[in-house]
């Protein structure tokens, strides 16, 4: 059951990542409606399948890399689906959906592992879904903006073409960058709290130093400084879209590399 | 769809001069099509008279109906033969079903994919229902037009980048901010171009103008205008800092705004983006501007080189219309020469029919009864068997539909046959 729910999804998504590539190559809105449709009866099945795995392991699906994988996968699609609902931003699907495709294949190829003692409370699980939604938004927030590096260097050369009639304007990936990033940066607080609680109560000691937590700890910083000067300097275009680069990369360190230098938080 | 002819001239053709010696004037397009309608051989008539194109569209009881038309032609417009040689072009058959798809979708317009001559079209064909002037034809073929050029609108983007100064302004504006609503203009000089761009930016919703110029009479005229404020000149950079459309247009030989200067207002605006719309000529903005984060300068060249770009555009989807035109004008024929065959086919047979008995009627006082009754019934069977080869090249469904209605007019040119008495 899991796995037919799985592979009903992955195929909802890969026809709908299709049909937003063609929409974005034809400029026809037919194509783009089928990519919705598909993502979102991907979507549905996703959870379902999310669900289904709860209820049958009687754990929360966040505890292995495989689990976080294809949770992750379910963020980024809900992301993609609120940049459409809110914001009618379309052309955002072109660069989501891969990812969601990519990762959901990307849990294929990876092996089960045991769910780790250290992770059966409820702190990790609050810490652990509050990370993977951020960590789906700032996503977001980094695509858009780069659309809206795209979309200004389109209209700065003067010379419309393929972006300039496939994007929304500027202040609406504006909007969009802003509201991702204050969100994401709202549930990376919530969620490294969390974790800080819990590795408080029931963690080993020296946590601190784990290269993990130091990791999303910078990236947080890097994260807040956006923030900040976005809101009171007007960041926008180049400079924001860099930053959030930077930020989006040291989040991936944080969840994939600091594995590589050993520590405790090995999951 | 006896014989379906076209006339006309149009931009492709004929020069100004020309066409204006043709244009139908709106009150007389009813006297017109009236007189057209009592012409001999002309069955149905429609005109299209637009500053680009006249053209005549009839059903003709004859194979050469467009010589009918063209005598027409001249005589309304007390023209003299061969004043328009080389310029009329004409269209037969299903030519007339292409060429009218074509101009319905603005496939065949100056500016390709412009909407007007779509509601052109459709006040032609009003007129002729009023004048009486349709019939069968026309009123399949036109109605069938509307629905293709709503099909092509729908499925190519033909008709979707603009093509002019202030629509493309307004364009731009838009790619910027989203939504114009409550956006403010500041508009520096008080240029008629300048006027004009306001004009279409308000209309798109911006709400607030402020008019500034270093002489304050017509800057205030122009502010009345648009419901807006007049603002010291001196005071220009407090509004650049609140403006979010510059529309420059002043008569001033240097750079009103330059980049030192601006450098100081874009920090002053939190890098807010800034559209400024450069409409005078010399330039009154230091091109170095537009290199400024979040100021997009556009001049009246660069306005043009995305007006060319659309038309570009508008060029690459006008071919995919093409493949539509081409798909409905084969359905179209296809669908017509079907509600022909069957009274074709029936008349064919009583032709031939005709044709025989006629010679036994010549002869029916040297037979008998009976002999009458057995070559009667001969002569019939023959007429059918002759009919047959015919019969079967009518219904051939492997030739393409052009190439069947071909056969058909031949067919019935031969026998001489008429599907509507």
């Amino acid at each position: 059951m899991g796995s037919l729910l799985f592979t009903a999804a992955f195929c909802s998504y890969v026809v709908g990542l299709i049909h937003s590539l063609v929409s974005f190559a034809t400029k026809r809105d037919l194509f783009y409606r089928v990519a919705l449709a598909a993502v979102g009866l991907g979507f549905g099945l996703h959870t379902a399948f999310l669900v289904f795995q709860a209820v049958d392991q009687a754990h929360f699906p966040l505890a292995t890399l495989k689990e976080s994988l294809a949770f992750f996968a379910w963020t980024v699609s809900l992301c993609f689906l609120i940049s459409h609902l809110r914001f009618g931003v379309k052309a955002i699907g072109l660069f989501l959906l891969p990812l969601v495709a990519v990762l959901m294949l990307g849990t294929v190829f990876i092996k089960a592992s045991p769910v780790p003692r250290a992770l059966e409370s409820y702190w990790v699980f609050l810490h652990s879904t509050f990370i993977f939604l951020a960590y789906g938004m700032l996503f977001v927030a980094f695509i858009a903006g780069f659309l809206y590096l795209f979309q200004e260097r389109e209209l700065k050369n003067k010379r419309p073409k393929t972006f300039y009639h496939r994007l929304p304007s500027l202040v609406v990936l504006d909007d969009l960058f802003f509201k991702f990033l204050v969100s994401g940066f709202c549930f990376m607080t919530v969620g490294l709290l969390a974790g800080v609680i819990w590795a408080e109560k029931d963690w080993v000691t020296g946590w601190q130093k784990d290269p993990k937590v130091l990791a999303a700890l910078v990236t947080w910083g890097i994260y807040l400084v956006l923030l900040y000067l976005k809101v009171t300097a007007g960041w926008r275009g180049k400079r924001a879209a860099l930053l959030s680069m930077a930020g989006f990369i040291s989040a991936l360190f944080a969840f994939l590399g600091a594995n590589y230098f050993g520590g405790l938080h090995a999951f | 769809m006896k014989n379906l002819v076209l006339v006309g001239v149009s931009h492709h053709t004929a020069p100004i001069e020309v066409r204006e010696r043709l244009a139908f004037p709106e009150d007389q397009i009813s006297v017109a099509l009236q007189q057209l309608r009592g012409e001999a051989h002309v069955q149905e008539g429609l005109i299209v008279s637009t500053c680009n194109r006249v053209e005549m569209i009839a059903d003709s009881t004859d194979s050469n109906g467009d010589r009918f038309l063209r005598e027409f032609l001249h005589r309304f417009h007390r023209l003299s033969p061969g004043d328009l040689d080389g310029y009329l072009y004409t269209h037969r058959c299903h030519d007339v079903v292409r060429h009218v798809f074509r101009v319905a979708s603005s496939l065949d317009s100056m500016v390709v994919g412009e909407p007007q001559i779509l509601s052109q079209l459709k006040t032609a064909y009003r007129e002729a229902a009023r004048a009486g002037s349709l019939g069968r034809s026309l009123k399949s073929l036109l109605p069938r037009a509307f629905f293709v050029a709503k099909r092509v609108r729908n499925e190519t983007s033909i008709a979707q980048s603009p093509v002019s100064i202030s629509s493309v302004a307004v364009e731009l504006a838009n790619k910027i901010f989203g939504d114009l609503t409550g956006k403010t203009i500041l508009m520096v000089g008080a240029g008629k171009m300048g006027e004009l761009a306001a004009r279409n930016l308000v209309s798109s919703g911006a709400r607030e103008v402020f008019v500034t110029n270093r002489s304050p009479e017509r800057a205030h005229q122009l502010a009345a205008r648009f419901h807006g404020s007049l603002v010291p000149f001196e005071h220009l950079d407090d509004y650049l800092v609140r403006a979010d459309i510059v529309l420059v247009s002043t008569g001033a030989s240097h750079f009103v705004l330059d980049r030192t200067h601006m450098l100081a207002v874009v920090r002053r605006r939190k890098y807010r983006p800034l559209f400024i719309i450069d409409i005078s000529v010399p330039r009154n903005v230091d091109p170095l501007v537009n290199d400024i984060e979040n100021i997009f300068v556009y001049d009246v060249d660069d306005l043009q080189s995305v007006i060319e770009s659309n038309l570009d555009d508008r060029r690459r989807e006008a071919e995919i219309a093409e493949g539509i035109i081409n798909q409905e004008v084969e359905n179209y024929v296809r669908r017509l020469s079907a509600n022909h065959i069957g009274p074709l086919i029936a008349d064919l047979r009583r032709r031939m029919e005709e044709i025989c008995l006629q010679e036994l009627d010549r002869h029916s006082g040297s037979l008998e009864e009976a002999q009458l009754e057995l070559m009667e019934r001969i002569l019939k069977r023959t007429a059918h068997r002759l009919a047959h080869p015919l019969i079967l090249k009518i219904k051939e469904t492997d030739s393409s539909p052009s190439r069947r209605l071909h056969n058909l007019e031949l067919i019935k040119q031969v026998f001489d046959l008429d599907e509507d008495p």
